[in-house]
Parts: C-alpha cells; sequence; structure tokens
C-alpha cells in the first residue's frame, strides 16, 4: 500500500465522519460548517483521482455557494433545531 | 419482519458493491478506450484547444453544454418566480 | 456581521474575482473553463451577501439578471455560427483571426490566441453561471423582509 492509498483511505473516512457529524449535531450553524468541511475534502478526492476541473466546480459550487445559501436561511429561521 | 427486510435489502446492496469493488480494473485503463484515443489524437487540430476536456465540452458534446445552460436558465426564473416581492 | 468580517471581505473580494477571471480566460489551456470560473466567481457575490446584508446589494439584482441572459444568448449565436456545416462546429479555429492561431501538436504549455470559438464560449457560459448563482443568492437574501441580526 503506498502513501497515496493511505492517504486516499483517510480522506474517505473523514468525508463520512463528516457526513455523520452533519446529520447528529443539534446546532444548524456548526452542521453546514461540517458539511462545508466534508464537501471540500471530497474537492481533495477529486483531485487525487486526476479530475482537476471536477475539483474546482466542487470547491466552488459544494464548499461555496452551498455554505452561503445554508447560512442565509439560518440567518432568516432559527438557529437551533427543535425536537 | 420490517427489521429483516432492511437487513436483507442492505446486505444485497452492500454485497453487490464489494463485488463491483473486487473486479474493478486498474486505475486509468478503462474497458472500452476508443474514443479516449481519438480526443487525445486529434482535438489540437480539429478545435485547436489544448484542454481535451474544455474541447469535449464545447465542441464534440456542446449539445450537453447547452442543456445544461437551459437547466440552469429554468432554474433561475423558478427561484425569481417564488421568491418575487409582491407589489401591494 | 462585525468589523474583522467586513474588512476581510473588502480584500478578498477583488483576488476572487480575478481568480475567477484566470479559470475562464484560460479555460482552453489549463483545467477550469466557464462552469467552474462562473462558480468561483458567483462565490464573492455570496461572501458580500454574507458580510455587509442582503438590503445593500439590492441594485445588484438587475444587473446580474441581464449578465445571465446575455451571457445565453451570446452562447447560442456562438453555437449557430457553424450553422453551414453542423451546429456547434469550430468555425473560428485555424482561420487566423480572433483566437484562431493554430495550436502546436504534441504536449506543450500552449498559447492564448487558440482555440476558436471555444474561448469565447468559455466567456459566455461563465457569465451565464455568474449572473445566474448570483442573483438565485441575492434573491434568497433579499426574501422575507429584514434580517433578525
Amino acid at each position: 500500500m503506498t502513501l497515496l492509498a493511505i492517504l486516499q483511505v483517510v480522506i474517505l473516512v473523514l468525508i463520512v465522519a463528516g457526513s455523520i457529524l452533519a446529520v447528529w449535531l443539534k446546532d444548524l450553524l456548526a452542521s453546514v460548517i461540517a458539511l462545508a468541511g466534508s464537501s471540500l475534502l471530497l474537492a481533495l478526492q477529486f483531485y487525487l483521482l486526476q479530475a482537476p476541473d471536477v475539483a474546482i466546480a466542487e470547491a466552488g459550487v459544494g464548499a461555496a455557494l452551498t455554505t452561503a445559501i445554508f447560512v442565509l436561511a439560518i440567518r432568516k429561521t432559527q438557529r437551533k433545531e427543535e425536537e | 419482519m420490517r427489521r429483516w427486510i432492511v437487513l436483507a435489502a442492505f446486505v444485497i446492496v452492500a454485497g453487490c458493491l464489494l463485488l463491483g469493488g473486487a473486479r474493478m480494473r486498474p486505475f486509468g485503463a478503462p474497458r472500452f478506450d476508443l474514443m479516449d484515443r481519438y480526443f487525445n489524437a486529434w482535438s489540437q487540430t480539429e478545435t485547436a484547444a489544448n484542454n481535451v476536456v474544455t474541447a469535449v465540452v464545447f465542441d464534440y458534446r456542446g449539445y450537453d453544454t447547452l442543456g445544461e445552460a437551459t437547466v440552469l436558465f429554468t432554474a433561475v426564473i423558478g427561484v425569481a418566480l417564488i421568491l418575487r416581492r409582491l407589489k401591494r | 456581521m462585525s468589523v474583522v468580517v467586513r474588512t476581510i471581505a473588502r480584500i478578498l473580494v477583488p483576488v476572487i474575482l480575478a481568480f475567477g477571471g484566470y479559470v475562464i480566460l484560460h479555460g482552453h489551456l489549463t483545467p477550469g473553463g466557464g462552469f467552474q470560473g462562473g462558480a468561483v466567481a458567483a462565490s464573492a457575490v455570496a461572501l458580500l451577501l454574507v458580510a455587509f446584508g442582503a438590503p445593500s446589494l439590492k441594485k445588484l439584482k438587475s444587473p446580474l439578471s441581464v449578465l445571465e441572459d446575455l451571457g445565453g444568448i451570446a452562447f447560442v449565436v456562438l453555437a449557430f455560427l457553424g450553422i453551414g456545416t453542423t451546429f456547434f462546429f469550430n468555425l473560428l479555429a485555424g482561420s487566423g483571426g480572433l483566437f484562431g492561431a493554430a495550436s502546436p501538436i504534441g504536449p506543450n504549455a500552449g498559447f492564448l490566441n487558440t482555440g476558436g470559438t471555444v474561448p469565447l464560449m468559455n466567456w459566455a457560459v461563465g457569465f451565464k453561471v455568474l449572473g445566474g448563482l448570483g442573483a438565485v443568492m441575492v434573491l434568497f437574501g433579499l426574501f422575507g423582509g429584514d434580517d433578525d441580526r
């Protein structure tokens, strides 16, 4: 197993951990930040798989625009999730 | 009963994914590479663009980009219709 | 938002717009293209929206919509340029005019003056994506009246 394969496995585990954290957290702003981090790690994984076009698109749309729209929606509504 | 159905579905889907991952070809060696070799050989003379991905997106598969632009246009029209400010 | 966020946004917005313009301009030479550069430039609009609030960007809504329409029209017109052969035929490639130089064959760094209609379509799609995503975000920010903080 080379170093690149170990790095890819670490990144995939961190993506799954970030997604689970985004579902599990009750503070919606922290949940959105966890989703943005997961999306940024997904862009890094695309770059390691030699697809830089998809990596730029994923970093621009997934990490920046989606986070901005969620932050605007949280600012209009409430921050804590209700049971 | 419902728990067993969920467990069976999980086992079947995970088994299919693991089987597909185990029989995967090595990275960068697809089974059918006829169009890959054509684009790599001819895109510089036919479109004069060095980036083969951009040559495919904007020249060889231009209809696809036109459809994507139409999807974005329709999405913007829908958002502008729903979120418009009504004059009172 | 606070003073720190506003100051850093004022510094960062020209840098983000310049990087988006670079990705669109070199779309036929380096990784990237119209959609990617437009999305990067639209993230500058998102930063302005989060830092300064939506009501200060209200006059930006109609120019972004007009930009989106102009980009779509320019894309279809460039596609109709080669209707003599087929739809989406690259008429300007190798013709010697604007973006008409022939590209050297083989692995090389490339020249900016190549590509035919591909760089022009990159600019059209880039402005279209910037206008569309920016207009959607400004509309989201303006919806529902005033902010509560």
